[in-house]
């Protein structure tokens, strides 16, 4: 590109400041626009004036949250891990600082399970449109899970304090289980969900894929406890390694 | 205790500042989504994702670029604007907007009926913009357009948009400025 046509495509991304303090760029411009500012010094000072800008519009809407409403954020403020301070943070994903293990009997109106989804697949700032779409109807089915009156929250942990995150309904015989900074195994492998039960071997529960919740449906009522193994990629029939974590079911009402 | 030095102390896990961070940033956060997002039941949904955003999320928090209440509204606005063009992408907002369109129309100023000095004061300054500075401001701020739907809604070319968002929202922060 010869220099005239890049300091004509500089102007050209500088223009969009704007619309970029208003929110009113699309997902890809977005994203182009914020390495842009990443390079340009003038810019940083520029953009975060006109976002105050911006934010003074917002003066005019305020007005009184339902009382409902503060019950259940300060409710899941007591249960919802922090992301640690920005020196120590990873990259890409949060990771969560060793956490006992909680309990928590959920509310069953919709905005207490979206709030409880929300909390726990952390979203993020700058995820595409299809991928808040996949979540929107994940969250939609999840949401069945936390509306039982027997639905029930757990953490399993490994020695790093990464783990699973559970969220189980006896009664719907479900569970969802979601990742909770568990890195990657090394190589071609994976990490697979087994269900253990006192009588019969344990049931592949499907493979957890980074931080996409898995659906685990048909759970047996007596069943004590899940594990994850790490395994050949595609996963394996039995279990093959001892598990990276556990979690006793008998806490989410399991096992009786 | 201002809404910076609460953030901060969120940040290190204080739940009682939470608590008072909520009492401060809770209506702004609401108001601000109700307006972008409109149906009652998902603005709630909303506002409280983002306000549980701000106690797993407060180290990001950096009281060197611009003030808390501005980080949050600006948190609050992106997830409220999210939300707003998922639905309008699923077509369910596309049909009561088409409706609008038919009369006068995008102009927010028109629809400001409740009083209070904050809200008098933005109207004001809104009023003293040109039309197309306001309307592209409005419709991308309150409304969650981008400023390629807005230029298509307006009949105007992109440049111009960019223009009269950046020209717009400058006029505010002279008419607005002093009392921040």
């Amino acid at each position: 590109m010869t220099s005239i046509l890049r300091l004509f495509r500089r102007g050209e991304l500088h223009s969009l400041a704007a619309p970029y303090a208003l929110d009113a760029l699309e997902p890809r411009e977005h994203g182009r626009f914020e390495k842009h500012l990443k390079r340009c010094d003038g810019c940083a000072a520029e953009v975060r004036a006109l976002r105050e800008d911006a934010v003074r519009l917002a003066w005019s809407t305020a007005a009184p949250a339902p009382a409902a409403m503060r019950e259940r954020v300060l409710l899941a403020v007591r249960t919802t891990p922090q992301e640690p301070a920005r020196a120590e943070r990873a990259p890409s994903r949060a990771r969560r600082p060793p956490f006992s293990p909680f309990l928590v009997p959920l509310a069953s109106t919709t905005a207490a399970a979206a709030l409880v989804v929300a909390a726990l697949f952390g979203m993020q700032a700058s995820r595409t449109q299809d991928r808040l779409e996949e979540e929107r109807a994940q969250a939609r089915e999840i949401a069945h899970v936390l509306a039982a009156p027997d639905a029930r929250a757990g953490t399993g942990r490994d020695t790093d304090g990464q783990g699973i995150g559970v969220v189980a309904s006896v009664s719907r015989r479900t569970a969802v289980v979601t990742s909770s900074g568990l890195a990657a195994p090394q190589g071609e492998r994976v990490h697979q969900l087994w269900l253990m039960r006192p009588e019969g071997r344990p049931r592949s529960l499907g493979l957890l894929d980074g931080d996409t919740p898995l659906i685990a449906t048909e759970l047996d009522p007596d069943a004590s406890s899940l594990a994850v193994t790490v395994e050949p990629q595609g996963g394996s029939p039995q279990p093959t390694t001892a598990p990276v974590v556990q979690l006793a079911l008998e806490s989410l009402g399991f096992g009786e | 205790m201002e809404a910076d030095e609460l953030l901060v102390r969120v940040a290190g896990g204080d739940q009682k500042a939470f608590e008072e961070l909520y009492a401060l940033v809770s209506g702004p956060v609401f108001g601000l989504v109700r307006r972008v997002v409109r149906d009652p039941a998902q603005s709630e949904e909303v506002a409280q994702e983002v306000l549980l955003e701000l106690w797993r999320s407060a180290a990001r928090y950096d009281p060197g670029r611009g003030s808390a209440l501005a980080w949050v509204l600006t948190l609050a606005h992106r997830r409220a604007v999210d939300r707003v063009r998922s639905a309008r992408a699923a077509g369910e907002r596309e049909l009561r907007m088409a409706r609008r369109a038919n009369g006068p129309a995008f102009d927010h100023v028109a629809e400001e009926v409740e009083a209070g000095l904050e809200r008098e004061w933005v109207r004001r300054c809104l009023d003293r913009l040109t039309t197309l500075q306001r309307q592209s401001v409005t419709l991308a701020y309150y409304d969650g357009y981008t400023y390629r739907e807005v230029a298509e809604r307006l009949s105007l070319p992109l440049g111009t948009v960019k223009t009269r968002m950046r020209d717009g929202l400058t006029r505010l922060r002279d008419c607005l400025g002093g009392v921040a």
